[in-house]
């Protein structure tokens, strides 16, 4: 039997962000499709939205011709969509066949049954008896399907299901998907992957900031179009004037590598790259290919080699933050409201976790609290922080407002170096057109920038140089004018 | 229709009320209680909580049982507020006490002024040396805190029974489980003549002013409030934060170790069995019931200190089993962390709509 998904006019909005605007797109069974994507284009949203975890501001869901009401999961599930998320919901210390049977209320004579013939029918060659936790990624994720397939959905939702699985692992999932395809259940595979898109898919729609920009036929595409439409040409032209860039090296990273014990982490590989003063290093790359373990072995929370990371003709590797700042770097992290600030501490307390010896907040290891307030006024004024109640608990200031307030706390020292990961994440124009103003201007003023994004708007616009991270592989550093969006699209899926 | 908002930020009315709520609901409860096992009530309740502490005598012993709860429960403070669950203050008080008694034990028949300063500070380093292997596991073997400060409390405890019972029973004691008596110079001095109360409350209040000081006005006290918020925090901001669990551990260890030396020299005078009626797991009550803060802390330790006075009373007068202090502490651990809940949810009356 034929099934029609229909989602029309679904628009969200979140405060300070239109998540959905507008989106109308229409499946048929039969045949794969790709929702293709950069992070934060509005591709998980849409996802949830037919899942029945988010619920639209506006716009109707037709499942074949069907008004569906989707006020939660269950929802779903009653109305046959099935959906793999790209972080398993199993219990781990539960039996493969635990976690099958746990949320359905069928006989467990029937469903073994029903498991068997399922197992059988696609090859799937999973220990029924085993605690989960003993299974390799890809065996969770059949786990997964299998559950979806118990319920006989008609639409089978995959998102990003790749990022965990090994090359092998993933052809599998793809002859299981193109095997359920002909048996007429409607797939829709969300991905950044430009090349599984080509391998995989029929159909390709593809989102940006919230809209959708097109929708073809795999055929009519090619990788290089695909990225184009990815990350969108409508680049501005405001660019950085480009004539004070001087040749005096400031950083040069050799042979940096970090492995690390956490498997959701990634494991960085022979880093290799070295920045001018008043030069601004673009790092672009789909958000978890080691952009955030680069962060911290660049800041000094995670601390490497001595030797692997020369600054300023010191080789400082081994040196813990504090000790890096009082080198003259300074670091903006992504995550505001976990890491850069603590939400429930005052705002001139903040201000204090940037701290210089020739600062003077602690003396004798006692706080000088009039020293770190008269500090912190500073910063209001000359970063335009909205507010002047510096005992105001941080949480209280928009994302903007604390952008910049992170911002001037680690430049009003005037670092030669600023590190940052992600500083408009989130943030509405008015607070980007800021961030990135103040940007331009510190590289004016012959200070250097890296600035590690997940934006590529933003990277073309204030990068001199750029690079790809993938896979925790740095591509070779180009000049950012020999760089193109479509490139970068390719790079950053991987490609050459 | 009642219905259950999230509140947009946790209110600070209801930070300080909860504790006062869950002290009512418990008044509430145990009267339930006791009007269940046939009293009355009020007439119990007063027993339990007037009665003790009516006259000198029950407010010496009031504030004899608060002031190594107060003691114990800053040192937590220390250890909970940077997320470092350290509930083996027991053990670790026991440990103090060990040590401290051992080198009380080794001055028994001398007097001096240093006998006194040497028996507490070796009291205070006993807690510390035993509140470093939990704190030690866990930052360079991961290990639980919970599990390894715990267990180690039963260790300490057969420590003691083994030495109380073995090596340094008292030669004269005709094989009582205890050592001999310390000499007077390893004795805090009582406060007033007839009544138990002893210096070790300035130990307390020491304990109080200073951990007060160190926590608002030191950049140690700065490093251990971030690294409690997010060490993520504490690692971007550069501090040392495994040396921050560590040292957090080693002052709530030793403060631990001084409510045991102000036990024994206290009102014990030597090493038997019991050194302590479980202060070091009530002192976990106390510290939140204080909301770890110094002032609320030693207001919590005076009235947790009154369970055990009530219990006591009650046993005579009433002739009910004294655990029903321990029945009383649990109910207010209860109703606090339920009572929490409204810190972060509200109740919201709606109309009902058809």
């Amino acid at each position: 039997m034929n099934t029609n998904l229909k989602i029309s006019n679904v628009t969200k909005i979140y405060p300070g962000c239109v998540a959905n605007d507008d989106v109308s797109l229409e499946f048929n069974s039969g045949k794969i499709y790709a929702l293709l994507g950069e992070n934060g284009a509005g591709k998980s949203t849409l996802v949830k939205i037919l899942s029945g975890v988010v619920i639209p501001d506006e716009g109707k869901i037709y499942l074949n011709k069907n008004i569906l009401k989707l006020n939660s999961p269950s929802d779903a599930k009653k109305n046959d969509i099935g959906m793999v998320f790209q972080h398993f919901n199993l219990f781990e210390t539960l039996s493969v066949f635990e976690n099958l049977i746990i949320d359905s209320d069928e006989q467990r004579e029937n469903l073994k049954e029903k498991i068997d013939t399922i197992m059988k029918k696609y090859n799937f060659s999973v220990d029924l008896d085993v605690p989960v936790l003993n299974l390799s990624a890809g065996q969770k994720q059949k786990v997964e399907i299998i559950r979806c397939l118990i319920r006989s959905p008609k639409v089978l939702i995959m998102d990003e299901p790749t990022s965990v699985l090994t090359e092998q692992e993933t052809s599998e999932l793809f002859l299981s998907l193109k095997k359920f395809s002909e048996e007429g259940i409607l797939i829709i595979y969300i991905t950044h992957k430009l090349k599984e898109v080509m391998q995989l898919c029929d159909e390709v729609a593809v989102m940006r900031r919230g809209k959708l920009v097109s929708v073809s036929q795999i055929n009519n595409e090619n990788i290089e179009s695909l990225a184009n439409k990815m990350v969108g040409q409508d680049l501005k032209t405001i660019k950085k004037k480009k004539e004070n860039t001087s040749s005096e090296q400031l950083i040069k990273i050799t042979n940096l590598n970090f492995t690390s014990e956490d498997p959701f982490e990634t494991n960085l590989v022979d880093i290799n790259f070295s920045l001018n003063r008043g030069e601004c290093l673009g790092i672009a790359g789909i958000s978890g290919n080691g952009q955030s373990e680069l962060f911290q072995v660049l800041s000094g929370e995670i601390i490497s080699n001595k030797n692997s990371i020369e600054f300023n003709k010191n080789f400082i590797g081994d040196l813990n933050p504090q000790e890096r700042r009082e080198y003259l770097m300074a670091f903006s992290p992504e995550d505001r409201l976990e890491q850069a600030a603590i939400p429930q501490m005052a705002i001139f307390e903040n201000v204090a976790l940037n701290n210089f010896k020739s600062s003077n907040f602690f003396n004798n290891g006692l706080i000088n609290e009039s020293k770190i307030k008269e500090h912190s006024k500073k910063i209001i004024s000359e970063f335009n922080v909205n507010t002047n109640n510096i005992d105001l608990k941080s949480q209280f200031l928009s994302g903007g407002n604390l952008q910049k307030l992170i911002i001037g706390r680690e430049l009003i020292t005037s670092p030669d170096l600023l590190i940052c990961f992600n500083p408009t994440w989130g943030l509405d124009v008015g607070a980007i057109n800021y961030i990135h103003e103040t940007l331009i201007k510190i590289n004016e003023q012959n200070k250097s920038i890296i600035l590690i994004s997940t934006d590529t708007d933003e990277l073309l616009k204030l990068s001199d140089k750029i690079s790809v991270i993938h896979r925790g592989k740095l591509s070779k550093i180009m000049n950012a004018e020999d760089v193109t969006s479509e490139k970068l699209g390719i790079l950053m899926g991987g490609g050459n | 229709m009642i219905k259950i908002v999230k509140r947009d930020q946790p209110s600070k009315a209801i930070f300080f009320f909860t504790p006062v709520l869950a002290i009512f609901l418990t008044l509430i409860a145990g009267g339930i209680i006791f009007y269940i096992l046939g009293f009355k009530p009020f007439e119990a309740l007063k027993f339990f909580f007037i009665v003790p502490i009516a006259d000198k005598y029950g407010f010496s012993e009031l504030l004899l049982k608060a002031t190594p709860l107060c003691l114990i429960a800053i040192g937590l403070s220390f250890c909970f507020k940077s997320n470092n669950w350290n509930i083996g203050a027991e053990g670790q008080l026991t440990f103090g006490a060990i040590v401290s008694g051992g080198v009380a034990l080794l001055f028994y028949d001398q007097e001096g002024f240093y006998i006194l300063p040497i028996v507490i500070l070796a009291g205070a380093i006993g807690g510390m040396i035993y509140a470093s292997i939990p704190a030690i596991l866990k930052t360079y073997f991961n290990t639980n805190e919970i599990l390894v400060s715990l267990m180690l409390v039963y260790v300490s405890k057969l420590i003691l029974d083994y030495l109380v019972v073995g090596p340094w029973s008292n030669p004269e004691g005709f094989n009582f489980p205890e050592t001999r008596q310390f000499s007077d110079s390893a004795r805090l001095p009582l406060l007033f003549e007839g009544l138990r109360i002893h210096a070790g409350i300035f130990l307390a209040l020491a304990a109080v002013i200073i951990s007060w000081f160190v926590f608002y006005k030191t950049y140690l006290g700065f490093q251990m409030k971030v690294s409690g918020f997010s060490l993520k925090t504490a690692k971007y901001a550069g501090y040392k934060g495994k040396k921050m669990i560590i040292l957090v551990f080693l002052i709530s260890g030793g403060c631990a170790g001084l409510a045991g030396v102000g036990e024994i020299t206290g009102p014990i005078g030597q090493l038997h069995r019991e050194v302590s009626p479980d202060y070091g797991f009530t002192a976990i009550i106390v510290a939140f019931l204080g909301r770890l803060h110094p002032v609320g802390i030693i207001f919590a330790s005076l009235v947790v200190a009154i369970t055990y006075l009530g219990a006591e009373t009650a046993q005579i007068f009433m002739q009910i089993p004294k655990y029903t202090g321990q029945v009383f502490q649990g109910m207010i651990l209860f109703f606090l962390l339920a009572s929490d809940y409204l810190l972060f949810f509200k109740f919201k009356f709606i109309g009902t709509k058809k």
